[in-house]
């Protein structure tokens, strides 16, 4: 099959903008008598707060308003597990929860307005690990409850992994942590909430999920006693969200309230340092996990069990091991599993959504646990990855229909590509290399009633195309994918399609943009409307030119006919001839696609996704042993993705999701005493920059998925799900230990380098 | 951000008495450290005096060794040949300073007078024996680096006076030097750990020197130090954020001036430095860790100073 627009390295249609510096991110964003919100976070991990009094802030000149938690209705919760007031009127359970806010005429006035109120607060002991907060005198953070246990039963059992046990000639047990780390977008959240003289709201949003927001905001506007008005959300330019979006936070009903208040548009931008530490990151997880094989190398069982640090409130985040249970169950083939995660309440920041959703810190624990397997078996950690590859066709214990599936594919390009016989076990105890693969989601994820998402098209009297889609571009690349689907479809340059993706007014329902699923559901949903319109554009040409409709062909904005291309009619023309007659008409169209996957099951079993999307990558490292820095020398990153859309934007996922994963390996976490961040800053927060940054060598394998758009698959996510165990196993193949706990920080490989060699760690 | 004014002097003579009449006042130059310090409210002046505009503390003078002015930017310091030849230590601290954005516009006055543990320049500065010049109503003055240094952010001068140039002497050819910062990234970080040295041998020793490079080069340099008795006529080693101030490592010093450099003068130079060594545990590194890595640093940039040494006697 041969392509006009997909498979074509387009720039991001918006690229362009953003370097020059037009576009427009809700920071730049000003309206006429707009107001600036800024909130007053608590002083402590946990208190109770026995008195506010604001009555300096109110008389501060150029304060328009002030609120606290008497101004939400009593018992007002948002979140997944509704457990959080958007302002804490009784107790404060972290030091990001919100206590007052200010709007005033300025942003410094506000500013100072929150520094002039004064709260007495009775301060408790905290609980700033999991594990102490499990335990019976632990203190309760939420007391209506009883317990920090969150009653979320993330439990699945397939096959009997006792009978995996017996059936095993070698195990291997380990324990796994990952640390917090944070989006790092570089647009902070922010958004601006604005009445009309009727009520109804607008909200200014970098939202990821506009159709589910305004849910949430039609909800607080019931309770705030406005019913049945209306939500309108648009979306700016979003300066990167990476599941930091998807969910609606307390600033924004905060936004909302001082909105209301005041009758005026009013704006609430995060601050860098309020972004560190009042946004949710990555969950912190302990995982025991063990695997068996057989003599030969077949994997027998998995068996894993995990705690995740919830922090203070429920975001969907705390569904993050609906999702770990996809790599556990089914990255390779594992016939029997058991996997069992708790999440628990503590004193600290509360955790949300970032790419992977948990993904990766599973698959540190099993593709790390995997080549200790390899190990205690005598097995190459290769060899034993292709032993137990997953296979088209197959259906995994879980339930997940596998359709296409590179695995295999994958992790021959990266051997080759490292020269994995040559340089694995050689390193001469400074160099090593390893790999890790993983499996996602690649064509959507039922985790809500709908996994759809709306497109209405339309074609003008020019030929040009405008497409309302329901899907929100983040800066994945949602508007130029989706014009190059509809330009291969109805036969038109990529420059003719416009994309509108940012207003709830005009643009249909979308589920939002997670699990890796705009190309495959949006682009799907894009493809059925085009499809629509050219079937009505087909038949106006084949009338005009007398022709069969089967008959027409459109290339580059010219219909013609297949069997004499002599006869032919620019698109354009065609439209004016059909709109400009007597009932005439314009051509419009829309599809509302939801794929045919399943919502997982009370046993949490279902075929989660319409397909699958594989991945293996691999490193090779120097370790410095005199001071345990990891060098990398070499990146590989394979991946299974369908078809390539738009190589161009397919690569720089690629590529941004491994930095992003490499920064989670060695360098990236937030640092949190007793409640509080330490590193709340680009300078102590060790993200990558550029200069860190190393070669990322892309392989992209088309396994052509049936289902997909012109056979593409997701690949939002998966470019960082393999990153930290790939390194970690190159790390033990170059040195000899084994670092479990993320990040692997300098310190961490020297102490362990000694406690190797027997001199003692002097920590 | 707080409010203030700013002025900005077209002399030294007028950026003094500005500071002079002026309440709350503070000098500014990059303002790559004094404008984060004021947005993250740990000082407020009413008034910054910027010195950006003074062409006499842009001076580069290349007699009898090398004089640069305060206010010269690191990016701009980085085109002078000299420093790159002469005085590798700076050089390398140049090249590892934050990032080529802040090199544009911070000074190396600024870096010093901030007096960060970790600031880039000062090792560099201690171990090429830099004097401060100073600038005040009593006229101009000259301060050791080494005694410029007070403790964290605090320098041996008035705050009314303005540090106007860095005077680095000439060394003998058979020099090297060498500067190693220790991060986590390759760019926007502060120093762990870092390891300032100078070697300067004896003239003597030239064509000892030469033969070296000749027979072996310098890559198998510490393998190769017991079969050339080298004489250190004069060692400097300076670390950074293993204590209050930048400092001279003067115990680590001793093991090797006036002594041959071989494994073993190397190793007591490195444990001596780890002993001088006070390193705390914060959440940018653990003591343990830091103290490990100045014996790793020093020895490390002891070896690149006389590797270079050796090159420039080639």
């Amino acid at each position: 099959m041969t392509f006009n627009a997909v498979g074509q390295k387009i720039p991001k249609k918006d690229a362009p903008l953003k370097v020059t510096g037009q576009a427009l991110y809700i920071d730049d964003l000003e309206l006429p008598g707009m107001l600036y919100g800024k909130i007053l976070f608590s002083k402590y991990p946990h208190a109770r707060i026995l008195n506010i009094d604001t009555s300096k802030a109110e008389r501060l000149p150029g304060v328009k308003a002030v609120v606290t938690a008497k101004d939400f209705p009593p018992n007002f919760r948002i979140g997944f597990m509704k457990d959080n007031p958007p302002l804490k009127g009784n107790k404060v359970l972290s030091t990001r929860d919100e206590i007052a806010a200010v709007c005033a005429i300025s942003p410094e006035i506000a500013e100072e307005a929150c520094e002039l109120i004064d709260v007495d607060y009775e301060v408790l002991p905290g609980v700033f690990d999991p594990i102490t907060a499990m335990r019976e005198d632990a203190p309760i953070l939420h007391e209506e409850l009883g317990s920090n246990v969150l009653k979320l039963p993330w439990k699945l059992v397939c096959g009997d992994v006792e009978k995996g046990k017996s059936e095993s000639k070698y195990i291997v047990e380990d324990t796994f942590t990952t640390q917090w780390v944070t989006h790092c977008c570089m647009a902070t959240s922010g958004c601006i909430a604005h009445f009309d003289i009727n009520n109804n709201l607008t909200l200014y949003s970098n939202t990821q999920i506009p159709s589910l927001a305004q849910n949430d905001f039609l909800e607080a506007l019931n309770a705030l006693g406005l019913k049945n008005r209306r939500v309108r959300i648009i979306q700016v330019t979003i300066g990167g969200a990476f599941g930091s979006k998807l969910d609606t936070y307390p600033y924004e009903y905060i936004a909302i309230l001082l909105a209301l208040k005041t009758r005026k548009p009013v704006k609430i931008v995060f601050s860098r340092d309020e972004e560190f530490f009042a946004t949710s990151p990555r969950q912190c997880t302990i995982t025991k996990i063990s695997q068996g094989c057989t003599k030969e190398g077949k994997l027998t069982f998995r068996e894993v069990e995990m705690i995740l640090d919830n922090g203070a409130y429920t975001s969907w985040g705390a569904t993050t091991p609906s999702v770990m249970m996809m790599p556990i169950s089914s990255l390779y083939r594992v016939p029997n599993v058991k996997y069992e995660a708790k999440c628990v309440y503590t004193n600290n920041t509360y955790c949300q959504a970032m790419r992977g959703y948990g993904n990766p810190q599973a698959t540190f624990a099993i593709e790390s646990s995997l080549d200790h397997l390899a190990e205690v078996s005598g097995i190459d950690p290769y060899d034993l990855r292709m032993i137990n590859a997953n296979q088209p066709g197959e259906i995994t214990p879980q339930g997940f229909k596998i359709t296409t599936c590179g695995l295999k594919e994958c992790l021959e390009e990266v051997a080759k590509r490292l020269n994995w016989r040559e340089k694995r076990g050689k390193g001469g105890g400074k160099r090593g290399v390893g790999m890790a693969s993983l499996i996602h989601v690649g064509g959507g994820a039922r985790v809500y009633k709908s996994d759809g998402c709306g497109t209405i098209i339309k074609m003008d009297d020019f030929g040009k195309v405008d497409v309302f889609t329901g899907a929100t571009d983040i800066g994945q690349g949602a508007d130029t994918v989706i014009a190059q689907i509809v330009a291969e479809e109805l036969g038109i340059p990529v420059e003719d399609v416009n994309v509108i993706h940012n207003d709830t007014d005009v643009c249909p329902w979308d589920v939002g943009v997670h699990a890796s699923r705009t190309t495959f559901v949006a682009g799907n949903s894009a493809l059925y409307a085009a499809r629509k319109i050219k079937a009505r554009l087909t038949e106006i040409v084949s009338k005009i030119l007398e022709i069969p409709q089967e008959d027409v062909e459109i290339r580059n904005g010219i219909a013609f006919s297949k069997s004499d291309p002599q006869k032919s009619i620019p698109v354009a023309r065609a439209i004016r001839r059909a709109h400009f007659t007597t009932g005439g008409s314009m051509l419009m169209a829309e599809h509302f696609y939801d794929p045919n996957n399943e919502n997982l099951g009370k046993d949490f079993k279902g075929n989660l996704s319409t397909a699958y999307t594989y991945g293996t990558h691999g490193v090779e490292v120097e370790v410095d042993t005199e001071t345990g820095k990891v060098k990398i020398l070499k990146y590989v990153a394979a991946h299974d993705i369908g078809r390539a859309i738009n190589p161009l934007l397919l690569e720089g996922q690629i590529e941004g999701g491994a930095l992003m994963g490499i920064g989670f390996a060695l360098s990236e976490r937030l640092i949190y005493q007793n409640g509080y961040l330490k590193n709340g800053n680009f300078l102590d927060y060790k993200i990558l920059t550029v200069r860190d940054a190393v070669p990322v060598e892309t392989v992209i394998i088309e396994t052509d998925e049936k289902e997909g758009p012109y056979g593409a698959k997701g690949i939002g996510e998966p470019g960082l799900v393999p990153s930290a165990p790939a390194i970690a196993n190159a790390i033990y193949d170059a040195i000899g230990v084994r670092i479990k706990d993320l990040p692997i920080t300098p310190e961490k490989i020297l102490k362990a380098l000694k406690e190797k060699a027997g001199t003692g760690n002097k920590a | 951000m707080k409010k203030f004014d700013y002025h900005i002097p077209k002399s030294l003579e007028e950026a003094l008495s500005l500071f002079k009449s002026l309440e709350n006042a503070k000098y500014i130059a990059g303002g790559t450290d004094v404008l984060v310090n004021i947005k993250r409210k740990k000082e407020s002046p009413s008034h910054l005096i910027s010195l950006r505009n003074i062409d006499s503390l842009k001076v580069v003078e290349k007699k009898d060794g090398l004089k640069i002015g305060s206010c010269l930017i690191h990016q701009e310091l980085l085109k002078i040949e000299e420093i790159r030849t002469y005085y590798s230590a700076l050089y390398d601290a140049l090249t590892k300073l934050g990032s080529k954005q802040i090199r544009n516009v911070a000074t190396i006055g600024g870096n010093i007078c901030n007096a960060a543990p970790s600031a880039d320049t000062a090792c560099p500065l201690l171990v090429l024996d830099a004097q401060v010049v100073i600038f005040g109503e009593k006229g101009t003055r000259m301060v050791p680096i080494d005694d410029f240094f007070e403790g964290p952010g605090t320098v041996a001068k008035e705050e009314s006076e303005i540090v106007t140039s860095f005077e680095l002497p000439s060394f003998p050819k058979y020099t090297g030097s060498a500067y190693i910062k220790h991060t986590r990234r390759e760019a926007m970080d502060l120093a762990m750990v870092s390891a300032a040295s100078r070697i300067t041998f004896a003239a003597e020793d030239q064509s000892l020197l030469r033969d070296f490079l000749s027979s072996k080069g310098v890559e198998e340099l510490d393998k190769e130090l017991k079969n050339y008795p080298l004489f250190v006529k004069e060692a400097r080693i300076a670390l950074g954020v293993v204590a209050p101030r930048p400092f001279r490592a003067k115990k680590a010093e001793s093991c090797l001036e006036g002594k041959f450099l071989n494994e073993e003068t190397l190793r007591e130079a490195c444990e001596k430095a780890a002993e001088e060594a006070q390193p705390r545990d914060t959440i940018r590194g653990e003591a343990w860790y830091r103290r490990e890595m100045v014996k790793v640093l020093t020895k490390r940039t002891i070896l690149l100073s006389v590797k270079r040494a050796i090159e420039m006697c080639s």
